[in-house]
């Protein structure tokens, strides 16, 4: 018999592709003051909102409502996946492109990174946290993208480790792992560094875990504190939870969107998800906190220093996880969230007082908020096998994706989902690992619509609304160009002026938008990143367009040379 | 009727799943022998993947390592066509061509409890047969558990 022919140790997949394999060393000196400071350099999008306060505004203007009509892609970067991935039904690019003076940092899902030069779009280096194929991704599988700081690149991955990568290379520096899969924990949300801390939140409310946020120091990994939202019994909250039995064990509330950050209060605002079972509130009687709720932390020490909850004992999957978005109002320091129940909420920040609730979305008949929160319920899905039509849907008026605020106009855009849905209680035993709804739910594919609309978060009037036939299921970005870009479900991306909501341009992507945009300079060009990459939870916000196409591309807009 | 699990493998022979273009045009995914890893002293996992002759199947089409951590493969294509590998590890996944009648390896590294699959990625091996998964057992670290009283599993 012949010798066998030598075929050599197996190499890296990414030695196979053109990739430069490191970035210049640009991220060394992002540190904290720097984030801290993040609008005072335009030409950069240093941080998962852009600055602290959420505002997921530019002051960039090269590209403005007069020249936007111009407005032509530069480049186009593609990470179609060999082999077979979690979820590739599911798989949406939900990513944030972070740039670091010409270098851009942006996740993928299935656990992939990737670095960029953001003036041409070659690869410089990529990473890829293998993925178990049977990880439990409720929603699909993820990531909203990454921080940087002190030459690192940190992320969590579908199995809920966080890492921290070389910068230059993409070499991992340390992995921690953060939750257990085993009991349907995982991780999707792009991690916030403050002070020497990252700071990561879990994911798996749909699961029966107990949520948690975390913090992890930047240079060793160590981890610094832990807080849980959902207490113990004896702890603060625990008398809303059932005094026997451990539902409160499997409440919920996982925070798994980046927080926003106000350095002078020193506090974090985190939203919080949906308690467990997500339908069935009979076995969970009470409030049920600190589920559904915006929670004010002391970066720290993890401790909690103050709560709202929007929806108490909530029976329609209303996670309160979309962004608290920080603006000053007449020498006030306020917040403005947009609750999946249709209602948007103004809060004082200090001490999570309401200034003003109003609502944002025409179709809402689960129940009824007055402008001081106070909230009247009238429907609930809670008799067995009886079905229950409400809106909004699970998907809610708004879901993740996020506003933008703009400190020219005041005025908060929301991208809008306008779908209903239909829940009928179905009770299951809980075992760890298995979904735990407590319900079969079916979202409304006939009869959806969206908007893009711009409110004013000081009357809750609303100044002007972009329409659009299927719910808006994108991040909208503002600039001080008075624009605003917003993608849509059917692959067009759009700007708007962002006083009197004129669509002035258009590109069809060729695949749905469900990602944040950025902007950026690089050389003297603005630049606008936009990921597409249709998929995610399509059936709980838009089933109406579970079809639509899926795609793989990071597009960079530009005016012309 | 359903065929009992203790019964399956003479009934995909019976019916001709265990072979190339029998009752299928290539090879039931996942349909060939399971093997456990070896683990060293050091603790790192050591295991040999075949692709025999005529069988487009790896040899095992299940691999199942006792936890996650450091798993150094030798990989050995006796098949009289050539073939290749892309593995799954954390950083990069891991290639390596495999023509007709030779022999390389691979280290993998693989953080935690589930499975992985990994695949030929030339034509349609993927599809024909050669594809096949490492199932990671074990638990994640203490450390990462949630506070909470031990829960019912199924």
């Amino acid at each position: 018999m012949a010798e066998y022919v030598d075929a050599g140790q197996a190499v890296n997949w990414a030695s196979l592709s053109g990739v430069a394999g490191s970035a210049p060393p640009v991220a060394r000196t992002v540190d904290y003051e720097r984030i801290l400071r993040a609008r005072s350099e335009p030409q950069n999008w240093l941080t998962y909102f852009g600055a602290y306060d959420g505002q997921r505004y530019s002051p960039l203007e090269q590209i403005n409502t007069d020249n936007v009509r111009r407005l032509t892609p530069a480049w186009v970067f593609q990470c179609g996946p060999a082999g077979l991935q979690a979820g590739g039904s599911t798989y949406a690019w939900e990513s944030a492109p972070i740039v670091v003076d010409g270098v851009m940092y942006v996740t993928g899902w299935d656990g992939w990174v990737f670095a960029l030069d953001a003036q041409t779009g070659r690869e410089l280096w990529r990473y890829h946290h293998a993925t178990p194929y049977d990880t439990s991704l409720c929603c699909g599988n993820v990531n909203r993208g990454v921080a940087v700081a002190h030459g690192k690149v940190y992320m969590v991955s579908p199995n809920a480790h966080v890492l921290a990568l070389d910068a230059e290379t993409g070499q991992c520096v340390w992995d921690r792992t953060n939750g257990d899969v085993r009991a349907g924990e995982s991780a999707t949300l792009a991690p916030l560094v403050v002070k020497n801390m990252v700071i990561v939140g879990s994911a798996g409310g749909e699961f029966g875990v107990r949520g948690h946020l975390d913090a992890y120091d930047l240079e060793t990994g160590d981890h610094v504190w832990r807080t849980y939202t959902v207490p113990k019994p004896g702890e603060p909250g625990s008398e809303t939870w059932p005094a026997d039995g451990e539902q409160w064990a499997r409440g919920g509330g996982n925070p798994w969107i980046t927080p926003t950050y106000d350095p002078d209060l020193n506090l974090l605002y985190t939203g919080t998800g949906n308690p467990a079972p997500d339908f069935d509130g009979e076995v969970r009687p009470g409030d049920n906190l600190y589920t559904d709720s915006c929670i004010a932390v002391n970066p720290d020490n993890g401790q909690l220093v103050w709560h709202y909850q929007h929806n108490p004992h909530d029976l329609w999957d209303y996670d309160s996880i979309s962004e608290n978005t920080l603006f000053d109002a007449d020498g006030r320091k306020l917040l403005a969230h947009f609750n999946k129940n249709g209602y948007a909420y103004v809060l004082d920040r200090t001490n999570g007082a309401v200034e003003r609730v109003f609502p944002f979305v025409d179709r809402i008949d689960w129940g009824e908020v007055d402008a001081k929160g106070q909230i009247q319920v009238y429907k609930y899905p809670d008799k067995e096998g009886e079905p229950v039509h409400f809106y909004p849907g699970p998907g809610g008026g708004k879901e993740w994706t996020h506003n933008a605020y703009s400190p020219r106009t005041g005025l908060v855009y929301v991208p809008v989902q306008d779908v209903g849905a239909t829940a009928t209680r179905r009770r299951r035993e809980f075992k760890e690992g298995i979904p735990y709804w407590g319900a079969g739910v079916q979202v409304d594919a006939e009869g959806m619509a969206g908007a893009v609309s711009a409110f004013d978060p000081l009357t809750g009037r609303e100044v002007w609304r972009w329409r659009n036939e299927v719910p808006m299921c994108a991040s909208v970005l503002a600039t001080a160009g008075d624009l605003v870009f917003a993608g849509e479900p059917t692959g067009e991306f759009n700007a708007l002026n962002a006083r009197t909501g004129e669509l002035l341009w258009q590109f069809q992507c060729g695949s749905g938008h469900h990602s944040s945009p950025t902007t950026y300079n690089v050389g003297g060009r603005q630049y606008v990143a936009v990921p597409s990459g249709w998929g995610g939870w399509i059936e709980g916000f838009a089933p109406g367009m579970l079809a639509g196409t899926h795609g793989a591309a990071l597009f960079a807009f530009a005016l012309p040379d | 009727m359903a065929v009992p699990t203790d019964e399956r493998a003479a009934f995909l022979r019976e019916v001709g799943l265990d072979r190339q273009n029998g009752a299928v045009l290539g090879r039931l995914l996942a349909s060939g022998n399971v093997a456990k890893a070896e683990e060293g002293p050091d603790g790192r996992m050591h295991a040999t993947i075949r692709i025999r002759p005529d069988e487009l199947v790896f040899d095992p089409s299940v691999l199942v390592i006792p936890h996650g951590g450091d798993l150094d493969l030798e990989l050995i294509n006796d098949d009289l066509n050539t073939h290749c590998m892309l593995l799954p590890s954390n950083g990069d996944s891991q290639f390596i061509w495999l023509v007709n009648h030779s022999r390389g390896t691979a280290s993998l590294n693989l953080d935690g409890p589930g499975y992985y699959w990994y695949g030929s990625p030339t034509g349609n091996d993927e599809g024909r047969g050669l594809t096949a998964a490492i199932v990671v057992l074990g638990e994640v670290p203490p450390e990462a558990r949630l506070d909470r009283p031990a829960q019912p599993r199924p």
